[in-house]
């Protein structure tokens, strides 16, 4: 009944569609979008896709910034709001009441209208700047890679190891003696003589970019026919053992226990994604993807080729150039071009309006929530945990550090995770602020295409692999944290 | 401890006071550690600077506040006919009756004592003190609200209040007295007098807006006698209300619940009824009336007649199969009219829409009967509820399917505030059922059920709300068939539901989860069929576990329904952010941004916050959390 | 075995202690001296709980004073630590760390507060586990535990620290009865040893064996205090004879 439901209204739906001259189709992915994004890696996409991708950069760049952000100040309120101290406990709690109370869209443009009541800049505001706001969005200085910047990351890389190995060769020695071995501080120290060393000698280095051109050569030179191969061959080989796994953590001593729906479910899901793969590997070219140049290009050429340029890249960034491998850079206002038009210069890193809106709006916001998870875990301990940890002796930084938050994390990751993954989706109010993020290109592409579908496909393509590789973190701490019970 | 206690050094056993006083508390809070102290200086100098910051801003001269205040109409009813507004009026008046009817029915209120009274006296009026110490020159400027001798004196004689009840002996201080009621009756009737006695700062109409906004000039005016008398008299008759049903209720012997069910009926009732009927004002004409009311009276009696033949206690498996067959012939005849056209015969006697409607509901009911109809008492309440629901239905497709008389540029009545709560209540309401039958889908043993529910479950929460909207918008017209069509509201309304259906169902999954066998176990001893078990027993369990889950969820509809400004809609936020700011006549209002967004936050919080409150209270009424 | 002549570890006078409005200790007068067994009995509520864990002040009383083996408990933070790691405690939920394994919650404090060496520490912890029982525990983690070893643990755990003094907040009350006697078993095995012990019980039988000295506290007070065989057998107050009438 429900099936011939869905079969008629899709064929309604297949009617209208053709009656408004509309061909459901992927075609527009290649078209020039026809228009401009205000901010991104590419203000002036030359293809569907590209429009897409872009928006989606800019949902990634305020998500995770914003992430990283929320935590922090979620968790300093959520302890705070857990102090002894009467007015700083009532001052989280107003925070916390104030903001969780009122509509995030609402939010958003309180921000705008008091970003965009700054003066606007002026004559006088011409020069260089460490930091500035303005109606043109917040402008501040940043440190940006610069000269070998990349051998110095190689190089800072194995510093880290050497850290990780002198560490620990310090607690040991802690251990054995009972002395103090200030392992941090010598991992610290470490690392930091190795960034200083680096500095100088990275250009040393500079012989690794005959080995980069070499690799690129290789993977250049591979025909793209066993490129498709070899995609499809991982992807079916990465669902067999996942599916085979995934069996396994179901199977008791008294044979293979009993899946639920949710179970097959998942392993359906396994086997199509990975067939999806194939096709795609296999069957998609020219038709999806148009190179600027005009020629078609299947996926796995276009795969290789992205690769191989990588290794190119990397290796046009080992010259033996000496320099400093991290650049300051600071914010100029600047008259530019004839007609006086007072801007911000490239350098520095400039956050928009909207942008700028966005990011406080959903910072401030899913710290409120945050907060109050964190709050929730903290006081989730047991009170004999603490008790005990002080009848042993253990300082208050002591068994905040070994006992409580170690258990109070277990109980605050997942809902955390929830919180990232709102975060991530309420970005998409930016759209109300012309913030151009992957549902305001996708509804400017809806209105310039009337491909409506294939871009809600795209949406739930981009949300479902966000939050899979959410959930995919937080259940990875989640089992690594999970406690051995009878 | 054991009544025959040997009386031991009694004198000794009688409990101290415990040490306190004000430097005890500044130590034990403030200052516990030199680090809390430092802290406290810190936290108590930064509240300090940012409650002056904001009474400085509030209240400075340069503030567009004549913006909110000659535009509330508009924000709350967007452009609803000034001469239709008794509408409105008494619809809100209707809320508050019943609420308040409630409130008294269920012995709301109680008495406080007055050491907690004079806590809040003392904070208010302290607080009050401040704003008139702190409010900036030229704040004289709004009239009663700037008036910085009426807030110093509120602010002393509420803290004088407050400091008189600390003053009280030890036994009256503690002892439970002050009556609530009587509290917020004060609060009430200083509601009314300031409704009455205050002026506002006016804009003269067609003043032009001077360069700098501290100079433009306004007009005293006394609150328009159209808003203060109506809110005087709901005011009036919401407390007479109380006192009345207080009265009642105390000569009522035991529970009252009948009168309880009968209330929280009306208040479900009455919004529909608010909406439909008395805001939307459906002309009806006589002549269209008589097919629906022939259709709805003849499957309210040929309905009965066949429920008891459907819910007789001997119907065996046979009469629930004639069921299934009708409903899914009603199904298909509601969803595709093409396929199954109503005889020529009927048609012209019914209203075919409603016709198909009430065939499907009757299908549905023919279908539960075996379930909880049964024996003889039983098997007349439902078909008495089968006759009340085929009379709703018919009423509620009159109202709807009738022109309204209420004439507004736009397709719907109704914007600003109104919209927000007519889309969110019917969003909750709608969804919830919903959201029920999803969660019990996917918890059901049925594999096709499940499937169905999580996939659609998963899908809907997937992406955001947003997203959804937009698809409404875009994609809605072109999937619907030929000659139906739907307006911004019902679209908007029809997303949101099935979007927070998704949400309430993943909540309710987890009350459901939460439920031990043992209760399953038990209701299957006792002989209860399937559904008999989930809706007798499960059910209400489950819902009550997630009680502060679904109230989170409310607000978060709530706060939600702000973005249908997105898509165009006018509800309360768009007109805060993005109405008053384009009306340059008969005031220029050009560019003011900033005051009533911040009107509009005011106006989200206090509901979002009041409705979080009372979810706290009834969560600890019903003692859910707790083990 | 004679405790009389040997110097007072614990002082307590006129212990006052409010929760909120509610007065727990209405002036708690105690001594205890070295190695003297000190069980503490009386009904829920009495304030015996609150009492023991003044004393290594989980809580902290507001009026009074208590001396720990000559220092005076304030809220000077250093006496405090000094106090806590010559105190040891075991408590009715036994509070083992989850996260941990045995060997690493017995091996805590010991390498946290005291700055041992992990070799000396794991090896003692070892030796302790011995002397409860169950050194073949040692890896697991505590849910893997039954009630009794985990109680056991937390005494290994607290005599890690190598207390002077060792506090027992009603150790076998969450205990089932099969599990009980290991855990007295392991408390009179330490008894004999000589430990300065309190202990907040129900257990009469082990307050009969072990104790030196039995104090009975009711509505926040030391009504009654004496040796077992004077307090069981000859009860002067009547609040004492009714508890014992009840009990046993």
């Amino acid at each position: 009944m429900v099936l011939l439901f869905f079969k008629i209204l899709g064929g309604e739906a297949s009617k209208n569609f053709a009656r408004s001259d509309i061909s459901f189709g992927f075609g527009w992915l290649g078209d020039p979008p026809g228009f401009s994004i205000r901010e991104g890696i590419d203000l002036q996409p030359n293809s569907g896709i590209r429009a897409l991708a872009v928006g989606g950069l800019n949902t990634l760049r305020v998500a995770f910034s914003g992430i990283v952000a929320a935590t922090l100040l979620g968790t300093v309120i959520g302890v705070a709001r857990l102090s002894k101290n009467f007015i700083v406990s009532k001052l989280a709690s107003f925070y916390i009441e104030t903001i969780r109370n009122v509509p995030l869209l609402l939010q958003m443009f309180f921000w705008q209208v008091l970003l965009q009541s700054r003066s606007s800049l002026t004559e006088e505001s011409v020069g260089t700047k460490l930091f500035d706001v303005s109606n043109k969005g917040i402008a501040s200085t940043w440190v940006f890679p610069s000269t070998g910047f990349w051998p110095w990351l190689l190089i800072m890389i194995g510093g880290y190891y050497l850290a990780r190995k002198v560490a620990r060769t310090r607690r040991k020695y802690q251990e054995d003696t009972g002395e103090d071995g200030h392992p941090g501080l010598f991992g610290f120290l470490t690392i930091l003589g190795v960034a200083i060393v680096g500095w100088f000698v990275h250009p040393l280095l500079s012989f690794l970019s005959i080995l980069w051109d070499g690799i690129g050569n290789l993977i250049g030179a591979v025909p793209a026919a066993s490129v498709s191969l070899l995609i499809a061959g991982l992807a079916v080989a990465v669902a067999a053992i996942w599916i085979k796994r995934f069996l396994d953590t179901k199977r008791t001593p008294a044979g293979l226990g009993k899946l639920t729906d949710d179970d097959i479910f998942r392993m359906i899901f396994a086997g199509v994604s990975a067939l999806v793969i194939v096709w795609i590997a296999f069957k998609v070219g020219g038709a999806i993807i148009n190179k600027p140049d005009g020629t078609d290009a299947s996926v796995a050429a276009v795969l290789r080729d992205g690769l191989a340029n990588i290794f190119y890249w990397f290796g046009d960034k080992f010259t033996g150039e000496a320099g400093s491998p991290l650049a300051i850079s600071r914010p100029v206002v600047e008259v530019r071009g004839t007609g006086g038009f007072i801007q911000y210069g490239t350098t520095g890193i400039l956050a928009t309006v909207a942008f700028a809106s966005v990011w406080i709006a959903v910072t401030l916001y899913t710290a409120a929530f945050i907060a109050e998870i964190i709050r929730g875990g903290i006081l989730a301990v047991a009170k004999g945990q603490t008790e005990a940890s002080q009848a042993l002796g253990l300082r208050r930084s002591q068994y905040l550090r070994l006992i409580v938050l170690p258990q109070a994390f277990r109980i605050i990751l997942p809902p955390l995770g929830n919180q990232y993954l709102n975060l991530a989706k309420n970005t998409s109010l930016g759209t109300a602020l012309a913030f151009g993020e992957i549902v305001a290109v996708g509804s400017t592409l809806m209105n310039q295409t009337g491909q409506s579908l294939p871009i809600v496909l795209v949406w739930m393509a981009f949300y479902l692999t966000l939050s899979l590789s959410l959930s995919g973190v937080v259940n990875y701490y989640n089992r690594r944290m999970a406690l051995v019970e009878r | 401890m054991t009544d025959h206690l040997a009386p031991l050094d009694l004198a000794e056993l009688a409990p101290e006071k415990p040490p306190s006083g004000p430097v005890l508390w500044i130590k034990e809070n403030l200052a516990s550690t030199w680090i809390s102290a430092v802290l406290s200086v810190l936290a108590i100098g930064f509240a300090a600077w940012g409650f002056r910051g904001a009474v400085l801003w509030l209240f400075a001269p340069d503030r567009r506040w004549d913006a909110v205040i000659a535009n509330m109409k508009l924000l709350s009813v967007h452009s609803y006919p000034e001469a239709q507004l008794a509408r409105v009026w008494l619809s809100v008046g209707i809320v508050f009756v019943l609420i308040a009817a409630l409130l008294a029915w269920n012995r709301v209120g109680g008495k406080v004592a007055p050491r907690q009274l004079s806590k809040v006296l003392l904070t208010v009026g302290i607080a009050l003190l401040a704003v008139g110490i702190l409010m900036p020159p030229g704040a004289e400027k709004w009239e009663t609200l700037g008036n910085r001798m009426l807030w110093l004196v509120g602010g002393v004689v509420l803290a004088g209040i407050g400091a008189v009840l600390t003053r009280l002996p030890d036994s009256r201080r503690k002892a439970e007295t002050v009556p609530i009621m009587g509290v917020v009756g004060v609060a009430l009737l200083g509601i009314i007098t300031f409704l009455q006695t205050a002026t506002m700062a006016f804009p003269i109409p067609g003043s032009p807006a001077p360069e700098n906004a501290a100079d433009r000039i306004f007009e005293a005016t006394p609150i328009a006698k159209s808003t203060a008398n109506p809110w005087t008299a709901i005011i009036v008759f919401a407390v007479l209300t109380f006192v009345v049903m207080s009265w009642f209720r105390s000569r009522t012997e035991g529970e009252g619940a009948g009168v309880r069910r009968l209330l929280v009926s009306l208040i479900v009732a009455s919004f529909p009824i608010i909406v439909l009927a008395i805001l939307r004002d459906p002309a009806i004409n006589p002549e269209t009336l008589q097919k629906f009311v022939v259709t709805g009276i003849i499957f309210a009696v040929a309905g009965a007649a066949a429920m008891y033949w459907f819910g007789a206690q001997e119907a065996g498996e046979s009469r629930r199969a004639v069921a299934s067959i009708v409903t899914l012939v009603a199904f298909i005849v509601l969803v595709f009219p093409g396929i199954l056209p109503l005889p020529s015969s009927i048609t012209p006697f019914t209203e075919p829409f409603l016709f198909r409607l009430l065939l499907l509901a009757f299908a549905l009911f023919a279908l539960a009967a075996p379930t909880f109809g049964g024996a003889g008492a039983a098997l007349h309440r439902y078909v008495a509820g089968w006759v009340g629901t085929a009379v709703i239905i018919t009423y509620a497709i009159i109202l709807i399917t009738t022109e309204s008389t209420v004439d507004v540029p736009g397709n719907f009545f109704l914007g600003g505030l109104g919209l927000t709560f007519v889309l969110s209540i019917t969003a909750i309401t709608l969804s919830f059922p919903l959201g029920v039958l999803l969660a019990l889908g996917r918890t059901s043993s049925m594999p096709l059920f499940r499937m169905m529910s999580t996939a659609y479950i998963e899908l809907v929460r997937g992406v955001p709300l947003i997203t959804w909207l937009i698809v409404a918008f875009v994609m809605l017209p072109v999937t619907l068939p030929e000659g139906i069509e739907l307006s911004g509201v019902m679209r908007a309304l029809i997303f949101m539901t099935l979007f927070s259906a998704a949400y309430l169902a993943e909540n309710v999954r987890g009350g459901l989860q939460s439920i031990g066998k043992g209760q399953a176990e038990a209701a299957q001893a006792l002989g209860l069929s399937t559904l008999q078990m989930t809706v007798f027993i499960t059910l209400p369990q489950a819902l009550r576990a997630v009680i502060p889950a679904l109230v989170g969820q409310v607000i978060a509809i709530f706060k939600d329904t702000s973005l249908v400004t997105i898509v165009g809609l006018f509800d309360f936020l768009h007109i805060a952010r993005s109405a008053i700011n384009q009306q340059s006549q008969p005031y220029n209002f050009v560019g003011v941004f900033l005051e009533p967004l911040l009107f509009a936050a005011a106006v989200y919080w206090i509901f979002t916050f009041t409705v979080s409150r009372m979810s706290l209270r009834l969560e600890k009424k019903l003692g859910v959390g707790e083990r | 075995m004679s405790v009389a002549n040997n110097k007072d570890v614990i002082i307590c006078e006129g212990v006052k202690k409010w929760f909120g409005d509610f007065q727990a200790l209405k002036g708690v007068n105690a001594t205890v001296k070295e190695q003297e067994v000190v069980v503490v009995i009386g009904p829920s509520g009495s304030g015996k709980s609150t009492f023991i864990r003044c004393i290594n002040r989980l809580e902290a009383h507001q009026e009074g004073t208590i001396i720990v083996d000559g220092i005076e408990l304030t809220n000077d933070v250093r006496n405090i630590d000094k106090i806590r790691s010559e105190v040891g405690m075991v408590f009715q939920q036994f509070n083992l760390f989850p996260h941990l394994t045995i060997l690493d919650n017995i091996a805590l404090a010991p390498l946290w507060v005291r700055k041992q060496p992990r070799g000396e520490v794991e090896e003692e912890a070892m030796a302790l586990l011995e002397r409860v029982g169950i050194p073949e525990q040692a890896d697991k983690f505590p849910g893997q535990l039954s009630g009794g070893q985990q109680q056991r643990v937390a005494i290994a755990r607290a005599l890690a620290m190598k207390p002077k003094i060792m506090l027992f907040d009603e150790p076998t009350s969450a205990l089932d009865p099969e599990m009980i006697k290991e855990v007295l078993d392991v408390m009179k095995e330490l008894a004999r040893s000589g430990m300065t012990m309190i202990v907040v019980t129900h257990e009469m039988g082990f307050a009969r064996e072990v104790a030196d000295r039995v104090l009975f506290f009711d509505y926040g007070l030391v009504v009654e205090e004496g040796t077992p065989d004077h307090f069981f057998e000859n009860p002067q107050h009547d609040r004492t004879k009714l508890f014992l009438s009840q009990i046993l």
